[in-house]
């Protein structure tokens, strides 16, 4: 490969200007001329119940009102879920987990706090916020499920009939050979094990918190054409599921992506577009603006899945890993949403270390809590939390070096295939372990740790973990790019790449420009109309790059050929001897005999015969590239956490002080953006194993529903980071670059939980690790009970 | 009263206003085309409706009533750039790679001026103290630290 | 469910203090006073209701953003710290004498909020709003001083160990308005410090302790020790207070007053901590605070 010119390099954002002038327009800042306001009504009081009686009238004589949608009116559409495994497996293998679309835009059966009863058209939001407040609702109280084991109880009522016993998902065993989904024999894993580990997990339900509250706008137009404006992190995979709900045809669907305020998975799929949608259909050419408070968003968009997982593991005395056998049950929150958490736990711990035996079973169940969905990580931060604590324990009690068990057990590239089944290309995890050692200094903190006295202990963790870069084969992996030379020698991307913050829009600018040997300025990515831009997934599974970038390198490689072969006719040449140099195009035998790509692309457009021989110069034309790549690879990259913490053992409070993340990243296609994605999931990471949990009451009311009891780490709070990006070889990828989205939050939980164990000797099996839990297990126990006994 | 009658300078511009008493000065700066200044959590927690008032003082737009600020002098984000020019906190937020998704990045740079403010030389643990109260959930701060720390160094005239 | 939009009401911006006590007096109950309006506006967007009053539904905010001279910090030697009704929390922070003599608040004020909101809220807001996780009210009780309150019956002070008098209640009479906090000089062995535990660096406090402490050499005079966060108000530990009035701070006495700190709190749990969490740190906290202060 030639040597690279614009990729690898940390140039300024594409949209950083926008934003930091306060000009970017996310959907709230869009202000349609007459727009009508929508505020859904929610059930507050109840996490279970039945609607007896739903009474509008005190609420339609309110000022401003011009609509009122009620479960009635929304009958004639479908019903839909909130995900996109409908889109995204195949029809088959949804039939095995039974994907089911169950939840209605109104419902009369609230199954969490929070649940739609009805609609507001007004002409302000005021109007609309105080008529919401008129409606009147009767209710038949219902028992409240918190657990799964409540809500799989024999007894418990019924979320849908489509579910008996309240099971939403079950990971599909019975599609694989052994009759689960692993390898090898259990029963004989354990009975060959020297040393069997088991714990009882509890993973917390964590909320994205996202800055940019949801806010949508909606207008049925006067070409009977549904337009939305929407922040989703999937734009058309929306404009899918609103063809379905709908039964609009999708040429009479637009969705407008706007800026991105925050993704992390809560704008996977829909969220309120059903909503704004229903009322722009019910008032047609009148746009609507739908804004969620702050509270809504705990109470009706989506969280991490909670839950419990009971892991069990067989090693040999030297360590040797013979059996792994998972069990998770998360909770599924009131709706189906999407089913494949639970099992993406199990191939993502399975794709780490090489087990000879591996079991990994699990259901999701339905609660009435919000509904659980896709967040960052997507089940890896739960199953490596537990996983990778329960490997040091092992270490731990045989004195095996936990860095030297992490080297040998690795998976490695080659024909070992990894949790997704398929065989990776490579393996940094060697590099990225050594890197991390040395950066952080593990040895020399651990021998200044060694010897401690007084109130506050300080000790070091570690974890290795493994995240795709993408969903391919399990989940689709699909994106066009479409590339216009335009004749200026300028070029347009058309692609529906979406841009949470993490840079996307520049990386793929930075990919075009490359694959074009244009400078940056003269490419311009065209994405969030969905008009214009074909297919794409949208941003999940750290897929971005890896799937869309090389789409759009493809489609810019495409054009480029088309480019050579006008050019080679001209001069009479191979296409394949042909070079570009500053937009000029030649042969290195003849560096003369030149082609300016501009009068190609010009002339290509603005075509005159000559008027001496009645000749064209060049193939009449405008040169579009394009590419629908579907890839046919999943390299995933290794990454390692080390972190050290000091824990006050007279008050349990802990400090995070030093935190170094080591990732095989391939070749950064930004390094600072990835630098920049990679300390946020950290702070995401933190949050999720020390501070962030939704707490709900016995009736299933939530506790903490803003920012002043959902706490997560402030800027004093976070400790320094250290980044480390080690470029290791890739072979499929765009330019070497390997996904990197998730990582970040999947790897310090782990770590800081072994460096409480390596601090205070003492481990815990529910997150977060709060003081609270710290203290009482200090007082019950002691500062390192197993070594006192 | 239910209404009343007010004077707003924003952005050295003037405007004369009928504002509602329930109105906040968030609602009726985005009312009037200013939406450089966010609404993300309403109840003073986030802080990504920080605005500045006589230049220098941060304060929440979301807890202020608009009747109340009669004759204040506002500074919001986008009456920072002067003649196409960026002020040195907005380009050091550029070069440092202190934005993702942009949504805190209004009023993280507004509190960023405030603190430079009252106090031209903090240390890094003063600007992450002072930073408390502008919630960001992409970056884990650090680059917006690095960001506050390279205009610190930049408006005195260093840089490093 | 909480609104984005405030809900109804109308707003009375008096001109002067004459004019603010003569509304007061005409609305009373229905009017809330509205000085920084930090907790006042959240609260109004969190639990009113839309144009039908709720409990905690006020159908007028009487603002004193425009009543002159209310917005100082004065001090002088024989009264000490004068506070206006409508001195911010930043203001009074940045007074070179709270920098100097009082410790304790300057900390208090320090970790109160943020700083939009110490812009914004007041330290005699802070103290009105009487929430039993106050910052500034904690260190105001830890270090005495008295609460001005005026009505158009006349003017009274008030200790402020007398002006809790449950939860969320407080001795001001809905006709009177809180005109000035004063607290007294230190003396010669005065020392005073504030800790507040957090969940996160940013946050309302899980548990919080102020202490002032009479030192003359190792020797404590006599101590105020206050609590935030363990009962349902902020509360003085009088009993914990007696076991170091006239004792020389050694490590045996800080033991036993750590236990009995401990036993003193009346804490719950709530989504912020644990009442047993909260017993177990009391204690401790007490300690350290009273170690720190004897150490500077």
């Amino acid at each position: 490969m030639s040597e690279l010119k614009i990729v690898g390099k940390s140039v300024p954002k594409v949209d950083a200007k926008i934003k930091v002038t306060g000009r970017a327009m996310y959907a709230d800042d869009i202000h349609m001329p007459n727009a009508l306001h929508g505020k859904i009504v929610r059930c507050m009081q109840y996490a279970h119940a039945r609607v007896i009686k739903l009474d509008i009238s005190r609420a339609q004589k309110m000022p401003g009102v011009v609509k009122i949608l009620v479960p009635e009116d929304i009958e004639k559409y479908n019903t839909y879920n909130t995900g996109v495994m409908d889109l995204f497996a195949p029809d088959e293998l949804n039939a095995v987990w039974g994907e089911i679309g169950e939840e209605p835009i109104f419902t009369k059966h609230v199954k969490h706090q929070g649940d739609a009863l009805c609609g507001i058209i007004a002409k302000t939001e005021a109007e609309a916020e105080a008529a919401a407040e008129m409606v009147d609702v009767e209710y038949e109280p219902l028992p409240v499920y918190l657990t799964t084991e409540e809500a799989s109880h024999p007894d418990a009522v019924q979320f849908t009939p489509e579910k008996p016993g309240n099971v939403a998902y079950r990971v599909p065993g019975g599609l694989f050979p052994e009759g689960f989904y692993g390898y090898g024999d259990i029963d004989k894993g354990f009975a060959e094990s020297d040393l069997i580990y088991e714990e009882d997990y509890y993973v917390p339900k964590q909320k994205h918190c996202q800055m940019e509250p949801h806010s949508y706008i909606a207008q049925f137009d006067d070409q009977d054409r549904l337009n939305v404006w929407t922040s989703s992190q999937m734009p058309k995979p929306v404009q899918t599921k609103l063809h379905k709900l709908f039964g609009l045809p999708m040429s009479r669907i637009k969705v407008n992506q706007t800026v991105i305020g925050g993704g992390f998975g809560t704008r996977l799929g829909l969220i309120g577009e059903p909503y704004v949608c229903a009322m722009a259909l019910a008032v047609p050419g009148r746009a609507i603006k739908l804004n969620y408070t702050r509270e809504e968003d705990w109470v009706a968009s989506e969280t991490r899945h909670s839950g419990r997982f009971k892991l069990k593991m067989g090693f040999k005395k030297d360590g040797t890993p013979v059996v792994y056998d998972g069990y998770m049950s998360f909770e599924k929150g009131g709706y189906y949403t999407h089913g494949g958490v639970v099992w993406v736990s199990g191939i993502l711990a399975r794709g780490a270390y090489k087990f000879e035996n591996f079991r990994f079973d699990g259901d999701a169940i339905f609660t009435n809590k919000v509904p659980c969905g896709a967040f960052r990580g997507y089940g890896n931060p739960q199953q490596a939390l537990c996983m990778e604590q329960l490997i040091q324990r092992m270490c731990t009690d045989t004195g095996i070096d936990t860095i030297e068990w992490h080297k040998k057990w690795h998976r490695e590239a080659g024909g070992d295939p990894w949790g997704f089944g398929v065989p990776t290309m490579n393996c940094g995890a060697d590099e990225v372990l050594d890197r991390g050692v040395e950066s952080f200094g593990w040895h020399e903190k651990k021998e200044i740790n060694a010897n401690q006295s007084g109130p506050k202990r300080r000790g070091t963790g570690m974890m290795l973990g493994v995240h795709c870069s993408a969903g391919f084969p399990v989940l689709l992996e699909h994106t066009v790019a479409t590339v216009t030379l335009n004749e200026d020698a300028t070029a347009i991307i058309n692609c529906s790449i979406s841009d949470l913050g993490c840079g996307n829009h520049t990386a793929i600018t930075q990919i075009a420009a490359e694959a074009l040997g244009f400078s940056m300025d003269d490419v311009f990515l065209n994405w969030g109309d969905s008009d214009a831009n074909a297919f794409d997934i949208g941003a999940h599974a750290s897929r971005t790059i890896w799937t869309a970038g090389r789409a759009v390198k493809e489609a810019c490689e495409d054009a480029m050929k088309q480019v050579y072969a006008k050019a080679a006719k001209f001069l009479k040449v191979d296409p394949a001897e042909l070079v570009m140099e500053d937009k000029k195009i030649f042969t290195k035998e003849a560096p003369d005999q030149i082609v300016d790509l501009k009068e190609l692309l010009w002339k290509g457009i603005y075509a005159f015969m000559s008027p001496e021989d009645f000749q064209f110069k060049f193939d009449r034309g405008q040169i579009i590239g394009k590419a629908s790549f579907m890839p046919f690879a999943n390299n995933p990259g290794w990454y390692a956490c080390f972190v050290e913490v000091e824990v006050d053992t007279e008050t349990g409070e802990l400090k995070v002080l030093e935190c170094t993340y080591v990732n095989d990243i391939g070749q950064a296609i930004n390094p600072a953006a990835v630098e920049g994605q990679l300390e946020g999931g950290i702070q995401q990471g933190l949050g999720f194993s020390l501070t962030e949990e939704m707490y709900y009451d016995e009736n299933g009311l939530i506790l903490n529903n803003s920012f002043t009891d959902y706490k997560m780490f402030g800027p004093t709070d976070m400790p320094k980071c250290d980044i480390q990006l080690v470029t290791t070889e890739e072979q499929y990828g765009p330019y070497g670059a390997r996904g990197v989205g998730e990582a970040g939050l999947c790897a310090p939980g782990p770590a800081v939980g072994n460096a409480i164990f390596d601090a205070i000797g003492i481990q815990f099996n529910e997150a977060p690790f709060t003081p609270e839990k710290i203290l009482k297990a200090i007082k019950g126990k002691g500062l390192f009970p197993d070594k006192r006994a | 009263m239910k209404t009343r009658d007010i004077t707003l300078h924003i952005n050295e511009e003037k405007y004369n206003l009928t504002v509602d008493a329930n109105q906040t000065l968030l609602q009726v700066l985005r009312s009037i085309g200013s939406t450089g200044t966010k609404y993300g959590c309403g109840t003073g927690e986030c802080g990504a409706c920080t605005v500045l008032v006589n230049g220098k003082t941060s304060i929440l737009a979301c807890l202020t009533l608009a009747a109340l600020a009669d004759g204040m002098h506002i500074t919001t984000i986008m009456g920072l750039e002067k003649d196409g020019e960026l002020h040195p906190v907005q380009q050091a937020f550029i070069d440092r790679h202190a934005i993702q998704c942009g949504f805190c990045t209004p009023g993280m740079v507004m509190k960023t001026i405030s603190i430079l403010e009252e106090n031209p030389n903090p240390t890094e643990d003063q600007i992450r103290h002072e930073l408390e109260g502008n919630m960001c959930r992409c970056t884990g701060y650090e680059k917006i630290v690095d960001a506050v720390q390279h205009a610190r160094d930049m408006m005195k005239g260093e840089t490093r | 469910m909480s609104t984005r939009v405030l809900p109804d009401f109308e707003i009375l911006v008096p001109q002067s203090k004459e004019e603010a006590l003569k509304l007061l007096s005409q609305y009373q109950g229905d009017a809330a006073i509205l000085a920084g309006g930090t907790d006042l506006l959240v609260q109004m967007k969190g639990q009113l209701k839309c144009n039908c009053k709720g409990e905690n539904a006020f159908g007028y905010l009487l603002s004193l953003a425009e009543v002159p001279g209310l917005d100082y910090v004065e001090y002088d030697e024989t009264e000490g710290l004068r506070i206006g009704a409508m001195a911010t929390l930043s203001q009074v922070a940045a007074h070179p004498v709270v920098k100097e003599n009082y410790p304790g608040l300057l900390e208090s004020v320090g970790v109160c909020g943020t700083k939009q909101t110490r812009n914004m809220g007041t330290v005699v807001g802070n103290l009105l709003n009487a929430s039993p996780c106050a910052d500034c009210g904690c260190a105001i009780l830890a270090w005495g001083g008295t609460l001005t309150l005026e009505g158009t019956a006349g003017r009274r002070e008030v200790d402020v160990d007398d002006f809790y008098l449950g939860y969320r209640l407080t001795a001001r009479k809905t006709d009177e308005l809180a005109v000035e906090l004063k607290l007294p000089p230190k003396s010669d062995g005065t020392v005073s410090a504030h800790h507040k535990m957090t969940r996160v660096e940013h946050d309302l406090s899980k548990i919080t302790v102020s202490v002032r402490l009479e030192m003359s050499g190792t020797t404590c005079k006599s101590a105020r020790i206050a609590m935030a966060s363990v009962a349902p108000t902020i509360v003085r530990l009088k009993e914990t207070e007696k076991l170091l009035a006239g004792v020389e701070i050694t490590d045996q006495i800080l033991e036993s007053v750590a236990k009995s700190a401990s036993s003193e709190v009346t804490p719950i749990d709530d989504v912020r901590s644990t009442a047993e969490y909260r017993r177990d740190v009391a204690g401790v906290m007490v300690k350290r605070i009273i170690q720190k202060v004897c150490k500077s």
